[in-house]
């Protein structure tokens, strides 16, 4: 019974310690018989790194931080413990970086000449860099919680200009702006109508142009044949015979004109006569107008008009009475 | 005033002289190895192995209600990578040591409680005062060590079948591939996790062992007074395994 009793409990100790040991080996993913080697990164500051982060060389982990401490002058150095077989870059250095959302940071190791383009960590490794000491220079990128600070700064930063546009461009600039375009707009549309009819006439003037250009060029083709045959006009004595028909001409014009100049004399003293009528006339009118004489008082004097009006009226009446009862007015006795 | 003031300082005397006593007789009990020596295996094996069974059940059953709580919680916010390292931090850190510690309380400490009582009531005990058996080195000191040796055994195999029950649970029932369920576990894996539970788990184990012991011992009255006894170990023995595990983790962590 004492040995069964032995034999469970010391089963019992071996499974659990091969279970505490074995896990802890394969979870720390420690690989026994393979050495390792241990470098040293100097950082100006390391973020979230922690003893036990990976340790990857082109996306492949190899190793991890054993170690880290303050070191003089405000460094701080990590101990990167790395597979001994691992080909490390010529000029290796150390960026440690957050390897996602949730705080894991690594180090990725690099030759410096692949490292990011990137002033600040360029500065910072040439600053870690110090010649024989051993140590590989080192960098930090910003985490995700800095990146987003700053994408939240600069958000802030943009909405207050927003709001310093908007407040600048309020509803009345804007109108003012709407009302300019409308304008322009305007005018734009009236330019281009006013090219649109001008085109045709325009069209037209040069169309004219070109054919008084053609009909010049006619003419003066004319012109030339007309030289040309009064060049050979000149040569056969028509000319002669031209000048002798023009004085014909001449003094059959002399005649007439000679007629012409009695019949405007004739004219001129039935000019007189006429003006004298006129004159006559335009007298009559006047004294008319003014109310002298007879016609004038008749003109001018509505009294004349209305007795003689009333004296006509009385007139009509007394006809129309005789013609009813001419008994009245007539008598005929025999005896 | 003074009467009082002389009963408390009588107090605190007879408690100093007490402990005085009790811390002499035990270190005179533990150094009686002949005594207590020949006993410790049968100890291991009926608090410890014996216990084995009842502590992977509750193992089993966590590392299945922590895959999928752990899915429950992350999904659509946190990569589901991080089931695994839920479930790995939180068995071997807390739920590992304390759900045993609590489950070994009820049985151990009972167990324990109820046997002295029951040798204490029916004068077994003063038997072997008689006999000039040290009592302590007899009967306390075997089951203090066994339970404080074999806790660590038993968490550590609980929370091996904690992990692996979370795994298996998490690569059937979520869309998670056993690669991504490691890759969170070891994400986040420090062997100090590892230490500190055990280390939790030994300190429940004398903890509960010795609230059993001394309670069995104190046990008056019989029948009833086992029972109450029995209750009382088992009531400390929770009560000290939450005391002892915040007090580690404001010590160690």
């Amino acid at each position: 019974m004492k040995r069964r009793n032995e034999f469970f409990v010391g089963l019992s100790v071996i499974v659990a310690f091969l279970v505490v040991i074995g896990g802890a080996i394969w979870l720390s993913e420690a690989e026994l018989g393979k050495r390792d080697v241990v470098h040293v990164a100097r950082f100006r500051e390391i973020g979230g790194l922690n003893v036990g982060a990976p340790v990857t060389l082109r996306g492949v982990k190899v190793g991890r931080v054993n170690a880290i401490r303050l070191a003089q002058n405000d460094w701080v150095e990590a101990d990167l413990k790395v597979k001994l077989d691992v080909d490390l870059p010529a000029t290796p250095v150390a960026i440690a970086a957050s390897a996602s959302l949730f705080g894991e940071w690594h180090v990725t190791v690099l030759d410096i000449t692949d490292a990011p383009v990137d002033a600040v960590l360029r500065t910072a490794l040439a600053e870690a860099s110090k010649p024989g000491s051993g140590a590989w220079p080192g960098a930090t990128l910003p985490d995700f919680g800095q990146l987003t600070q700053q994408a939240n700064r600069i958000a802030t930063d943009l909405g207050t200009m927003t709001g310093r546009v908007s407040s600048a461009l309020d509803s009345s600039a804007i109108q003012d702006v709407r009302r300019s375009l409308r304008d322009l707009r305007e005018a734009a549309d009236r330019l281009a109508d006013f090219a649109k009819k001008q085109t045709d006439p325009f069209n037209r003037v040069t169309t004219n142009l070109a054919a008084t250009s053609d009909e010049v060029g006619s003419a003066s083709k004319r012109v030339n044949t007309l030289l040309g045959r009064v060049d050979d006009a000149t040569k056969d004595g028509q000319v002669n015979d031209i000048m002798n028909s023009t004085k014909a001409t001449t003094a059959d014009l002399r005649a007439a004109s000679a007629d012409a100049r009695e019949l405007l004399a004739v004219i001129r003293s039935h000019q007189q006569t006429l003006a004298r009528i006129l004159e006559t006339t335009d007298t009559l009118l006047t004294k008319v107008q003014s109310g002298k004489g007879s016609l004038g008082l008749l003109a001018r004097d509505s009294t004349l008009y209305l007795e003689t009006t009333k004296t006509v009226q009385q007139m009509r009446q007394l006809l129309t009475d005789i013609q009813a009862n001419p008994r009245k007015y007539f008598r005929f006795s025999v005896f | 005033m003074t009467d009082h003031l002389n009963r408390i300082g009588v107090a605190q005397l007879g408690f100093i002289r007490r402990t005085g006593r009790w811390a002499k007789d035990a270190a005179h009990a533990v150094s009686l190895v002949r005594t207590w020596g020949p006993l410790l295996a049968l100890q291991m094996r009926r608090l410890g192995v014996d216990s084995i069974p009842i502590a992977l059940f509750l193992a089993v059953f966590t590392g299945i209600v922590l895959a999928l709580l752990a899915s429950y919680i992350f999904t659509g916010a946190v990569p589901l990578y991080f089931v695994g390292a839920l479930v790995a931090k939180t068995v071997m850190m807390e739920l590992g040591p304390v759900l045993t510690g609590m489950a070994l309380a009820g049985r151990v400490g009972a167990n324990i409680a109820a046997e002295l009582g029951t040798m204490k009531v029916t004068e077994q005990v003063d038997a072997l005062e008689t006999l000039a058996v040290d009592v302590h080195a007899y009967l306390v000191v075997p089951r203090v060590f066994a339970a404080t040796l074999m806790f660590p055994v038993v968490t550590a195999m609980a929370v091996a079948v904690g992990v692996v029950s979370g795994w298996i649970t998490a690569t059937s029932l979520l869309d998670l591939s056993t690669p991504e369920f490691f890759k969170g576990v070891r994400q986040f894996y420090h062997f100090k996790d590892v230490w500190f539970g055990l280390l939790k788990s030994a300190s429940f184990g004398a903890a509960i062992s010795l609230m059993g012991a001394l309670t069995g011992l104190r046990t008056q009255g019989g029948a009833e007074g086992v029972g109450r006894s029995t209750t009382r170990a088992v009531v400390l023995g929770c009560e000290a395994i939450l005391v002892l595990d915040a007090f580690w983790a404001l010590v160690l962590l």
